[in-house]
């Protein structure tokens, strides 16, 4: 049996960490819920379907845009279109998060650009780039009808 | 405090704080999803791990439900595979769940109680 945990030998190896995934897992349910072994390999290996789905999309995304390289904005069009919209806000909040606090990192700490950002301008920026990409994305492209709270699962 | 279900995001810091995949891995899986596949921004693999964070979450959930509906407290394949079947956007795991499972085994599951 391949170990799964120790980091691809070959091409074929690649994929996600068990215990990241676990944590995940274990923390969309209740404490005293347990997860057979087998559902944790089979969610794993989901997940890394669903990045081969979304990179594959993405790339085509990528292609009509006549782009060399896979960006995050071809990313969050191609969960659009995939069916996974919902998650296309929650995805970008942490993209811009990470970039500030990289940021952050790199300038030793202080996030200045030329003038200090209060909270509320960082998150009206954050709103501004919100609004930016989406009308990127409705560009070319109807946006899907939007669920409402208690939607069917039916496409 | 946990609440099972609910995601706070991972601007706050979310339950334990945010989990990062890690991104080579991401970005190995990225470029062999296909034969002709450009190449990968670095921020990309970013956009991913939060992506899988969230698709994670939702096949859990879905799964977590079908097991209720069983009356079982354990997650098992079974539970996976049904939410799969169930749910229109997961089409593309199909195969995948059933793979190692016989379809006709899976109990039915009402498709209007997986709505959440």
């Amino acid at each position: 049996m391949e170990p799964m945990d120790i980091v691809g030998k070959s091409k074929e190896d690649a994929s996600l960490p068990k215990a990241t995934m676990t944590k995940i897992i274990k923390e969309m349910l209740p404490p005293d819920v347990r997860v057979a072994r087998d559902a944790q390999d089979l969610l794993i290996e989901c997940c890394v379907e669903f990045i081969n789905l979304v990179s594959s999309e993405s790339n085509d995304v990528c292609s009509r845009e006549e782009k060399r390289t896979i960006a995050p904005e071809h990313v969050l069009k191609a969960l659009e279109v995939l069916g996974f919209g919902e998650y296309i806000e929650d995805v970008y909040a942490a993209y811009e998060q990470h970039k500030l606090e990289t940021m952050d990192s790199l300038k030793g700490g202080k996030w200045s650009n030329g003038a200090e950002m209060t909270e509320e301008e960082a998150l009206a920026e954050q709103q501004r780039m919100f609004a930016e990409a989406r009308a990127r994305m409705n560009g070319g492209v109807a946006p899907p009808k939007q669920p409402d709270p208690d939607q069917t699962i039916e496409s | 405090m946990r609440q099972a279900g609910i995601y706070s995001g991972v601007v706050s810091g979310g339950r334990s704080g945010p989990h990062l995949l890690p991104l080579a891995r991401i970005k190995k899986i990225m470029k062999k999803s296909g034969d002709d596949v450009k190449m990968v921004s670095g921020e990309a693999p970013i956009v991913f791990s939060k992506a899988c964070e969230l698709f994670i979450e939702e096949l859990t959930q879905r799964s977590w439900t079908v097991a209720m509906q069983r009356k079982k407290k354990t997650l098992h394949k079974e539970d996976v595979a049904s939410a799969v079947l169930a749910t229109d956007i997961l089409d593309f795991l199909v195969n995948l769940v059933s793979d190692s499972n016989n379809p006709l085994d899976l109990a039915p599951v009402e498709r209007e109680t997986l709505v959440s």
